[in-house]
């Protein structure tokens, strides 16, 4: 039985307990998973804090924000349980100097974060809530995985294409200087 | 049979302990993990489509029985074309970049993963933009006539057993995957 909360998880196994865990919150909440309010709530909250140049009265703790505390909290009792919990301040090793790395790291890190909030506002949920529908069959949410899919493959081979092209480029200037 | 539809201080903690079991659930299926979605999208680790066709095979049958015994109801943004569509497409560009959702960035950070701190300010300062942004979009691209005449469910444009085919075609495209795909690998 400890073994399954330490062990390693099969996609498939973790497929059924998302498919489960998502019916379950639908039977005990009757609401739509997500957490796009208390992203809304930090948001402001900060935006307010900066205005007033102090730390302003903690806004009022909904389901949706301790479903936000609960994710911290599982996480971070999963990666202890399974011995996954590691410090890393950049995500991967990638050849450059440490500052390159980081200056990389938070330009990635600020652009892609917005850009994936961004796009979730647009579709109108939370990616919990989008799954949670493709789940109810909802039109909306199977188009949003399809063009998200789609346009995912077509950007990330185009970034590869245009590195590769640009390394390569790179190498035979370093040819030519030899 | 109906919702238990928790209220008050229950509802709260329900949140809480719900969140706490798909926190466990994202490191557990490796979705934390900025490699889990970016080898997914340069196609050389599926192992995110899998978890994902899975739940699709098993969520939309347990759903719709479910919803057939008034267990659950339809919780579900109503259909917006375009919205789904642009929305698909600013997401995979982010993704690209960050290879991080908003529940991963969470869980990666409680993982101890700091850079998803940086995604995570992106995310926020991304809020109120995207309140500007949808006004301008529901002003005129929201008013864009949908190509495809979308239905609200897939079931109501196919009625006759479409949730069905859902379930099945996506364990015929988890069993796809999981012979025809090389990858195996663990992080």
């Amino acid at each position: 039985m400890l073994a399954f909360f330490t062990g390693k998880w099969s996609s498939y196994l973790a497929g059924v307990v998302v498919a489960f865990l998502f019916v379950l919150s639908l039977y005990v909440l009757n609401d739509s998973i997500g957490f796009s309010d208390p992203y809304l709530m930090i948001s402001s909250y900060c935006e307010r804090s900066i205005e007033i140049k102090r730390m302003d009265a903690p806004p009022e703790i909904d389901w949706q924000t301790a479903f936000l505390i609960g994710i911290f909290a599982g996480a971070l009792g999963a990666a202890l349980a399974g011995k996954e919990w590691r410090l890393r301040i950049l995500p991967e090793a990638n050849g450059k100097n440490a500052l390159a790395s980081m200056g990389a790291t938070i330009a990635t890190g600020i652009a892609g974060g917005f850009l994936v909030m961004l796009g979730l506002q647009i579709a109108g949920d939370s990616f919990l809530g989008l799954w949670s529908g493709a789940l109810q069959a909802s039109t909306g949410a199977w188009l949003f995985f399809a063009s998200l899919l789609l346009w995912g493959i077509i950007l990330t081979s185009t970034f590869a294409i245009l590195k590769r092209r640009g390394s390569t480029s790179g190498d035979g200037e370093s040819e030519k200087g030899k | 049979m109906h919702p238990l539809n928790l209220d008050g201080v229950w509802k709260i903690v329900a949140g809480g302990v719900l969140g706490a079991a798909f926190g466990f659930l994202i490191v557990k299926s490796k979705i934390a993990w900025r490699k889990t979605l970016m080898d997914q999208l340069f196609l050389k680790n599926t192992r995110f489509m899998r978890t994902f066709l899975a739940s699709v095979a098993v969520g939309t049958i347990v759903f719709y029985f479910f919803n057939k015994w008034g267990l659950v109801d339809f919780h579900a943004r109503p259909t917006f074309f375009w919205g789904a569509v642009g929305g698909g497409l600013l997401a995979a560009a982010g993704l690209t970049l960050c290879g991080q959702i908003p529940s991963s960035t969470i869980a990666a950070i409680a993982s101890g993963r700091l850079y998803a701190l940086w995604v995570l300010v992106g995310m926020l300062l991304a809020m109120p933009v995207a309140n500007a942004f949808s006004r301008w979009f529901a002003d005129s691209i929201g008013k864009w006539r949908d190509p495809l005449n979308c239905q609200p469910t897939i079931e109501s444009a196919f009625p006759n057993g479409g949730v069905f085919w859902i379930a099945g075609i996506a364990l015929a495209a988890c069993l796809f995957l999981e012979f025809a795909t090389p990858d195996k690998e663990e992080e």
